[in-house]
Parts: C-alpha cells; structure tokens; sequence
C-alpha cells in the first residue's frame, strides 16, 4: 500500500512507543511550535487544515474548538475519548499502544489552543496494554516537563487525568462519557446545550477521538497547507482502519483518504479468506449501514464517497463478510451487542433493543413470523432520532440496512424454519427459554 | 415571544421549554419523566413534538428540554408525532405487566391514561414479558415493584435534588435497568421518601399503609393542614366516601385516614411533604376521649361546662395553658369569652420525640405545632418552667390540649381539663371535656411565616365531644352571669 502515512510510519519494536523514540521522530516539535503560537492561531490552523472527527461522526474538529469561547472566565476542559468500542473498531488502540506520546502531544496542544488547564483521557476499561502505556507515556511527559507546571519554559501549565472506565460502549458517547468521568452513571444526556457550552463537571468541554488528537501534532507541526495535501479537498488527511471478519488479513491499516476501496480490500487486506467471494462490507463499525459488494464498487476510502454509497465512513472499524454468511444470523449477533450496551435510560431503545434481539432470536429459534420483518422496521423507525443518544438510531440503521439487502434470506428463515446457508444455525433455543419464564430481570 | 402550537398562537417567556409554556397557556403535552420540580431527563421520549421549520425538513425533538425560540411552530398532532407517540406507549408497555385489575395506582395510573389517549391498541409483541422482582422492599414504608417500573427516575432525582438522601439509584443496563436502593444510603432515613410514591406515575412504588386497603375511587381527599410542625404543609387526607361507607364490616374503616398527600401551595410546602404528614393517621387515630367527667365521674357537656364556668367564676387566681394546636378561630373564641376570666399563656402541645428529625434543609421546622405564632399573637408564651406561671396562688388551672404536666399543679388547685385523647390522669380533673380534632372540624392555621392556610372537617364528631371554639363561648355565655353574681355577691 502506497501514500502518506502519519503514524504507521516507523518500524514497531521493544521501544518504539518510548518518549526518546517519538522525539527522535520529531516527536513534540509540534507542541513547542503550538506554545510560541497564540491558542486562537492554533485552532485556525486546525480549522484550516479541514480535518474531521475521526470518532465517527465525522464533525470538522477545528469547527468544535472555535466553539469554545476563551475569555469567558470558565475553565475548559478537553477531553481524549480513548473508549474505543465499537465492534470491529480497535484502530485507536494500534495509536495508544504505538503512538501514545503522539496522542498525548495533540491533547496538549488542544488543551492549550482551549486555553485549559485540566485534561483528561478516558480511556477503555479493557484497554490494558493502551492503558499502561498511556500511564508510562504521562509520566515521561511529566519528568521531561512536556505536563505539568510552565510546559517547555512557555508559561502555560496543563495536568492530564488518565481515567479508566468500566466497560460500558455507551460511555464512548461523548456526554455519557462525561457524566462516568464525573463518577456518575454513564448515561447520555440530552442536548442543548451542547458540551462546548456545559460540558464536564458544567463547564464547556471539547471530546475528540483518539486518533483525530494523534492528527493535532502533524497539522501543527507540517502546517495546515501541507496537510490539506494528503487525501481528498473535504477528507484531508489519512484514516486509521482496522479490518476483520473473513478477510484474508485482518489488521489495522492506514491509508490516505480517497484511497480505492476495493483496492484496499482485494489487494492490501488479500480478499476473502480461502478465495470466498465478497458478500457485504459493514464499513464503520457496526453502528454503520452495510455496503453489499456491488454497492463497494467504484467507492473510495472517505466521508464522502461512503455518503454517496449510502453509508458512513464511521470509525474505521471495517467488518468484510463472505458470502454463504447467514444475514440473519449476522443482525442477531449485532443486536444482542446493542441490547446488551443499551445503557437502558430512554424509552425507545431500552425496550426496542431487546424486543428486537428476541424477534431475532426467534425467527433464528425457527419460530419467526412474517409479521416480523416489518416489526423490526417499525422498532428500528421508532428510534430513528428519538433517542437521547444514537445507540437507538444504530442498532435500527444496521437492522433495517440488512433487511433491506437481505430480505429474501429473512423470509427464507421464517419460512422454513432454517437458514438458506448451513441449517438453523441454533446456537442455543432462546424461544424455549423464554416460553420457560427466563430472563428475569433481579 | 410568540409561538405557535398545532397553528395557535401562544406567549411564551424567555428561557421556557416548549413544554412549560405549552402548560403555561394551558396545553398539556404528555409527560412521564419531566416534573416542574425536578432536573429534566428526557428519557420517558413520550413528549416528542415536530417543529416545523422554514426550509427544509421537520425537525423532532422532546418538549421537556427544547427552549422555545420567537415564531416556534410546534406540531404536536401531526401524523408521525401520533404514530410516535404510539410506538412509545407499545415500547413502554412491552414488559410492563398490564396488571390493572391488582395494581394500586389503578385509577390514578398515567400510564393507563396514556395508552387510552395515545395508544389504545394491544401489545404488538408476540414474546414473553421480561420478569424482574414483584416485591422488593425499598424501605419499610415503599415496596417496589420492578415489573411495573418504566424506568422515568423520578424517584431517584426526587432523592438526588429535593430530598437530597441520594438514596435510590437505576442499577443495570438496557431492559434489565432497575431502581434499587444506592448502595450506601437507607432509604428509611429519607423524612421525605413517601414522595416518590406520588411522583411515580405507574404502580411501581407502593405505600406499604395504603398498599391493598382501599381502591382510589372509594376515597376522596379533603384539604387540611399538618400539625406536624410550625411549617403547617397543606395537605389531601384521604379517605372513604359517603357513598362508599361500609355498613358490614368494622364501621370505623368509614372514619379511618387511608392516606395523606401533598396539597400544592407554593407559599408553604410547594408540591411535597415529609413523612410525618403521611403518618397523621397513627397521630389522630389514638384511643380518644369521649365521655365528660366531673371529678372522674360520668356527665353530660352541658353539666360539665356549667361547673366548669362556675370553677372558674369562683377562682380567685385563675391560669389557662392554651393550646398551640388550636385553630386561629378557636383561639379568637378563647380570647374573646375566657381571656378576660383567666391569665392565659401559651403552651407546646407537642415536643420534638426522641430521634425525630428537629429541623432539616427543607420543610421540616424546629417547634412541633402547628400555630403557636397564632397563639403568641393573642397570649403570652409559657415562662421559663411551668411552675414560673402556675404559682402556689394559683387556685384553679384549665388546660386546653395535650401536653401538660400535672405535677406542677399546687395542692388543692381546681383543674379543668379540655382534651381529645384518652389520658390515665384525666379522672383527676375537677372537670373534663372531650373535644374534637382537627378531622373533625374546620377552621385555619398561621404557620411560622404568617401564611393561613385552612383545613376542612373530614369526619363528624362523635356524640358527647364538644367543639373547643363553641365550647369556648359557651363557658363564656355561662361565665357571664356567675362572674356578675361573684361580684355583686349572694342576693341580698
């Protein structure tokens, strides 16, 4: 794979991820540039560099800084959303392990074009190697004064809380996030306002993604012209994939955006496995609506081809499904994930998440009813958008998406009580345990 | 501003969410989570409204935390708001039991109310319910029922921000989420925890005094106020109506308080009471005095307040403790037909009991009577000891109400003794007179702030038990004529 690379740009080794290392590599150049800057020229140069979120929404990340007000006598706070848990999605945690030095350098710089003197890393319950070597690389930072009091002789001082949560998807949403971090449940909260206005602990806080912070040292450091020169005019940049499923090699990749999307799949990650065919491509983490191997065709790796394709670009976390894959089977695995995570706060989505996963179960079971197809459009439009978070709207959006594709083997199922592929695929008898009274709920 | 609703121009002030002000120009946008009292939510989803925007499309979203904005055109009958709101009730109703026929809240159930508003369609479901606890003790007064909880966290931001005991929190995830006591709080130690029972708008926290006693339709409520304390809190006691009246089974189930609530008055106790407002029922509900005594034998009202005019025309040093618990008319009454006769102080009926909360953040006040600022406006207050005002002079001694210590009474002082409770020592009395509660009659309280609030009789009074004010003026009517023969002394 040819093209710029920001990160994966250096072999990997013992001590790669070691502060002498990344400074070796130019490492907190950018940070000591940042500091002989003005805060607000540091956000403009972010904002002209055009790069977007690389969380998944995909919001101008330079837009979300200009937001916040620097001289209205609050505190600000920025925030490294390091809670990576979107299925399919472990890019993020190739940068923490590799790059932390890099990470930690761009929430720096953001804390100070935010002029904040806290930050914080939210990191993944799970994440035990990211989260040890994040703790090492702090503590580096703070021996070699790139933390703590008058950073780099500047004047501007900054402290970073490393926070470990406890293994809740729904606190990788930014204001779920913020409330765990403020030691309260880990439930969304609704908005207005907007974080940028009353974020963590009230005051206005800036979330960005791990790797969209990995971005802040090379915008600073290479300037905004040079940046906005890899990938496209409205995607600048690189994006960090990670891929999985029956994908020949699966692993995390970095391309530059614009990149060819079958050339990424049939050439870079080898095509299927044992030469299957490509079936569907679920592009962004499974919050994001499946593309159908025809549908790839001609697509390229960015926001706005993925839009056009009918789909998001999203996280990065790519699944790649071979064909022969039972669709059904796919949707009742992804919706026992969202009824699982659903963190269970507003209406729709704490009881359409497990309505729909017992339909699925069901039809799975070779109970299922033809009625409940279009249940399942109906739940999945009941949380299109009436949901405090977009936990809802995903788990209907992955739903309806493989319905809308894969109709036929739905029917099929129900009609016959087994999947068109290899049988009923019963891993256990779910309407049986629930005909029994199961699922009792404390 | 202006805004509009459904085409309808409305006013709205600054700052209002969309459903503030659609209440404020009386229209009611369904709710279950959002309490004008309490943080905002928005997790119930059944107060979605469409806002029509000038270009492009509709935009949706909940009317409890969307400010209104000048020109705001808000929808709330549209098609997909109507198919919206149904989808939320078949949510919302997905593994709620639907057990009316056992519930308490029957009758007064949102939830029932709104899926015959809102949804009045069977459950679209064709799979079992999800079970969770039928009966979980959250305290010794609230039992949860898991089964029926939709999940709203009023209750646990009641305790959050009002109550402030932190005690009950939402535990789990997704279907499974359930409302349990926080791990280090006891719900027992919140005065203010039978709120939540008021504030849940299912059948989910039950009154464990109320719980399979009386459907809500038998009852009805009469506005009163607590004498629980100085804060005097308007409050509902309920109980049973006349229609309703039992004639086979224990008749005073017809005269029992089955429950109490909070009566909304902004200017006392907004929309809540402590607990001790809920337990007026053990307060009023004590074994009472019923039969009028001369010297601890039987007699008639008009045999009793004759001889007690009379003990009181002959003394020559006479002391009244008057109650605190008396109602501003009865004090006037005592002021105008025994106040000239007697030398009066104030007395507490009632002193904070051993662990009771003495003050607290919120309602609860330090002095345990309900109008005692009346009472002081009218008579002095008690001195320091009792024995400060009942001198070894003092010849005679009326005690209105409870609270009264007898020892310090000198030998050979008459007593008369004005009572509703059932006392051991009121046989010692020269003269003892029933009479009525608070239940049983009507009248005001001036609270510690200077509000009067009024309370409404919600029982008659048994036969043989005088009204305290009547029997005020007819002591004084009686009064009248012996004091004029005292003075004048025996014919000539």
């Amino acid at each position: 794979m040819s093209g710029t690379k920001f990160f994966m740009n250096f072999p990997v080794t013992e001590t790669s991820h070691l502060l002498d290392a990344y400074t070796a590599r130019g490492g907190y150049q950018a940070l000591a540039k940042a500091l002989q800057m003005q805060p607000a020229d540091v956000t403009k140069e972010v904002s002209a560099g055009g790069i977007l979120g690389h969380g998944g929404a995909a919001f101008p990340a330079g837009r979300k800084w200009g937001v916040v007000k620097l001289n209205d006598g609050e505190p600000h706070y920025v925030c490294m959303n390091a809670d990576e848990g979107e299925p399919g999605t472990f890019k993020d945690r190739w940068l923490l392990e590799h790059v932390p030095h890099m990470c930690l350098e761009g929430l720096i710089i953001g804390s100070f074009a935010l002029m904040g003197r806290h930050a914080f890393i939210y990191i993944r319950g799970e994440f035990d190697l990211p989260y040890r070597r994040m703790a090492a690389a702090i503590e580096e930072a703070y021996a070699n004064n790139l933390l703590g009091e008058n950073i780099l002789g500047s004047g501007y001082s900054c402290d970073v809380v490393l926070y470990r949560g406890a293994g809740s998807y729904v606190c990788g949403e930014a204001s779920a996030m913020l409330a765990s971090l403020e030691g309260k449940k880990g439930w969304p909260r609704n908005r207005p306002p907007r974080l940028t206005v009353k974020g963590l602990y009230q005051k206005p806080t800036v979330v960005n993604n791990v790797e969209t912070l990995a971005n802040i040292p090379v915008i600073i450091g290479r300037g905004a012209a040079e940046f906005k020169k890899v990938g496209t005019p409205k995607s600048p940049g690189t994006q960090m994939i990670s891929i999985s499923g029956h994908i020949a090699r699966p692993g995390v990749y970095e391309v530059e955006y614009g990149y060819s999307w079958e050339k990424f799949i049939y050439e870079d990650c080898g095509g299927m496995q044992d030469g299957a065919a490509l079936k569907c491509i679920i592009p962004g983490g499974v919050s994001t609506k499946l593309l159908s191997a025809k549908e790839l065709e001609g697509l390229t790796l960015d926001h706005i081809s993925a839009v056009a394709g009918g789909s998001q670009l999203g996280s990065g976390g790519m699944m790649a499904i071979a064909e022969a894959t039972c669709m059904v089977r796919v949707a009742q695995v992804i919706q026992r994930f969202y009824h699982h995570e659903s963190c269970g706060q507003c209406t729709p989505c704490r009881e359409g998440m497990g309505w729909m996963e017992r339909i699925l179960d069901r039809i799975v079971a070779g109970h299922g009813r033809m009625e409940d197809i279009e249940r399942l459009y109906e739940i999945g439009e009941a949380n299109d958008g009436t949901t405090i978070c977009s936990l809802g709207d995903s788990a209907g959006y992955a739903n309806t998406a493989i319905l809308d594709h894969y109709r036929e083997e739905f029917e099929y199922y129900i009609t016959n009580g087994r999947s068109m592929y290899d049988g009923r695929l019963t891993v256990s008898d779910p309407f049986a345990s629930a005909l029994a009274g199961a699922g009792a709920r404390g | 501003m202006e805004f509009f609703i459904d085409g309808v121009p409305m006013q709205a002030e600054d700052g209002q969410t969309v459903i503030q002000a659609a209440r404020a120009n009386g229209v009611d946008i369904p709710h279950f989570c959002w309490h004008p009292e309490l943080s905002v939510p928005g997790n119930c989803r059944i107060c979605m409204v469409e806002v029509e925007q000038e270009k492009g499309d509709p935009w949706f979203d909940i009317a409890c935390n969307m400010p209104v904005t000048e020109g705001m055109r808000v929808l709330l009958h549209s098609e997909k708001i109507v198919r919206l709101r149904k989808q939320t009730m078949q949510f919302i109703t997905l593994n709620h039991p639907v057990d009316c026929g056992i519930c308490n809240k029957s009758g007064e159930c949102t939830l029932q109310d709104f899926h015959y508003a809102h949804n009045g369609q069977a459950s679209l479901s064709r799979d079992a319910k999800t079970h969770a606890t039928k009966f979980f003790p959250l305290s010794d007064r609230i039992m949860l029922d898991n089964e029926r909880c939709i999940m709203c966290t009023l209750c646990v931001r009641f305790t959050n921000e009002v109550s402030q005991s932190k005690a009950l929190c939402a535990v789990n995830r997704g279907d499974h989420a359930l409302i349990r006591p926080a791990e280090d709080a006891n719900f027992d130690n919140d005065q203010y925890s039978d709120n939540v029972i008021d504030l849940c708008p299912v059948g989910a926290l039950l009154s464990r005094q109320l719980l399979d006693h009386a459907r809500v339709w038998y009852l009805q409520p009469t506005r009163s106020v607590c004498p629980g304390c100085e804060r005097g809190c308007s409050i509902d006691i309920w109980h049973r109506k006349p229609e309703w009246a039992l004639r086979a089974l224990d008749p005073r189930l017809n005269t029992r308080i089955d429950r109490v609530t909070p009566h909304e008055n902004p200017e006392v106790n907004g929309l809540w009471v402590c607990n001790k407002a809920r337990d007026l029922a053990a307060l009023f509900e004590r074994p009472r005095a019923t039969q009028a005594t001369l010297g601890g034998a039987a007699t008639d009202l008009a045999t009793a307040t004759a001889s007690a005019a009379r003990l009181i025309a002959a003394a020559r040093h006479p002391v009244a403790l008057v109650s605190s618990w008396g109602s501003n008319e009865e004090l006037a009454a005592f002021a105008t037909a025994l106040a000239p006769h007697v030398q009066p102080f104030v007395k507490a009926d009632h002193l904070p009991l051993p662990g009771e909360v003495v003050e607290d953040h919120l309602l609860i006040k330090p002095d345990k009577n309900p109008n005692r600022r009346a009472a002081l406006a009218l008579f002095p207050a008690l001195p320091g000891t009792l024995a400060e005002a009942i001198t070894p002079q003092t010849d005679l001694v009326l005690v209105w109400g409870e609270g009264f210590d007898g020892s310090a009474v000198p030998a050979g002082a008459r007593v008369i003794r004005l009572d509703a409770y059932a006392d051991p020592v009121q046989a010692q009395a020269d003269v003892f007179i029933p009479v009525s509660i608070q239940t049983e009659r009507s009248g005001h309280y001036t609270n510690f702030a200077g509000v009067v609030s009024p309370f409404t009789a919600c029982f008659a009074p048994a036969a043989g038990i005088a009204h305290a004010e009547e029997l005020f003026r007819a002591i004084g009517l009686a009064l009248a004529p012996a004091v004029a023969g005292a003075l004048t002394g025996p014919a000539a």
